[in-house]
């Protein structure tokens, strides 16, 4: 894969454009480089935003951490 | 939490996110028994010396009593395929999947939470179960933030960014070593060169 491709998939990952599956099947499997394209352009990983198919199953894995921190606090 | 109950690691990228980060033990934070199906494990460190791989090992064996790798049949397959040099992607996800089912049928009360990479879980539709609950990495980060136990989540991303951008100057780097180069240089000459009488 060449350098600009790389790029251009980097940059639509981390605005939330295409998935971290997509990447791996465009041929961009490793973690570790894709954390490092994202380092070399000043980005960050997406961070899921409040919307999609798994809403309602994403929001008691908030409240199931969220108790389970009230828990265990030190 | 009485009930049986499993945190499921379904993909190496929160795994490789937190170990860049020098952050494995907020996985821990929670309290919850971890789950890494071995299909996943072994995607994470089969090379030894990869970025993270040594310290997850490591982490892992620290933590015994709360992270525990899932053996499943996709594993299996995962070790036939790296024998035969096939293809290995998506199948730590198969093996979550395999991990969730085997655990959920063995108790009726058994809940599990699948932890996931977040563009994936936002765009991908997971299992739907009522016993099965997700969370990205992100939003794991995030509970943690709110309830003051690391800094912030973007700095932990950011750590993990910046070190991965390290490890890809240092692959650059390797790549372009003038030693190297010669001494590779030196082997293709030799090789080429006709044997010398002893």
């Amino acid at each position: 894969m060449v350098a600009d491709e790389r790029e251009a998939l980097t940059r639509q990952y981390a605005a939330g454009e295409i998935t971290w599956w997509t990447l791996r099947d465009r041929g961009l499997d490793n973690y570790v480089e894709v954390l490092g394209q994202l380092g070399k352009l000043g980005l960050r990983p997406p961070i899921a935003r409040d919307e999609g198919p798994n809403m309602a199953a994403r929001s008691r894995g908030r409240t199931l951490i969220r108790d389970a921190l009230k828990t265990h606090l030190p | 939490m009485n009930r049986p109950f499993a945190l499921i690691v379904t993909d190496t990228s929160p795994l490789l996110t937190l170990v860049l980060a020098d952050s494995l033990d907020v996985l821990l934070r929670p309290g919850l028994p971890i789950s890494i199906p071995d299909a996943v494990y072994v995607e994470a460190t089969r090379v030894r010396g990869s970025p993270g791989a040594d310290q997850i090992v490591a982490w892992i064996n620290a933590h015994l009593d709360w992270v525990r790798i899932v053996p499943t049949d996709i594993g299996i397959d995962q070790q036939r395929r790296l024998e035969e040099g096939r293809s290995i992607r998506g199948l730590g996800e198969q093996a979550a999947l395999e991990a969730l089912e085997r655990f959920l049928r063995s108790n009726p009360t058994a809940e599990a939470l699948l932890l996931f990479e977040d563009s994936d879980v936002q765009k991908r539709r997971a299992v739907v179960d009522e016993r099965v609950s997700l969370i990205s990495t992100g939003e794991f980060l995030r509970e943690l933030e709110a309830a003051g136990l690391i800094q912030s989540t973007d700095h932990i991303l950011d750590r993990a960014t910046a070190r991965g951008r390290n490890v890809a100057r240092l692959r650059e780097i390797g790549d372009h070593d003038p030693t190297r180069e010669r001494l590779r240089d030196q082997m293709v000459r030799r090789r080429d060169a006709p044997p010398t009488k002893r």
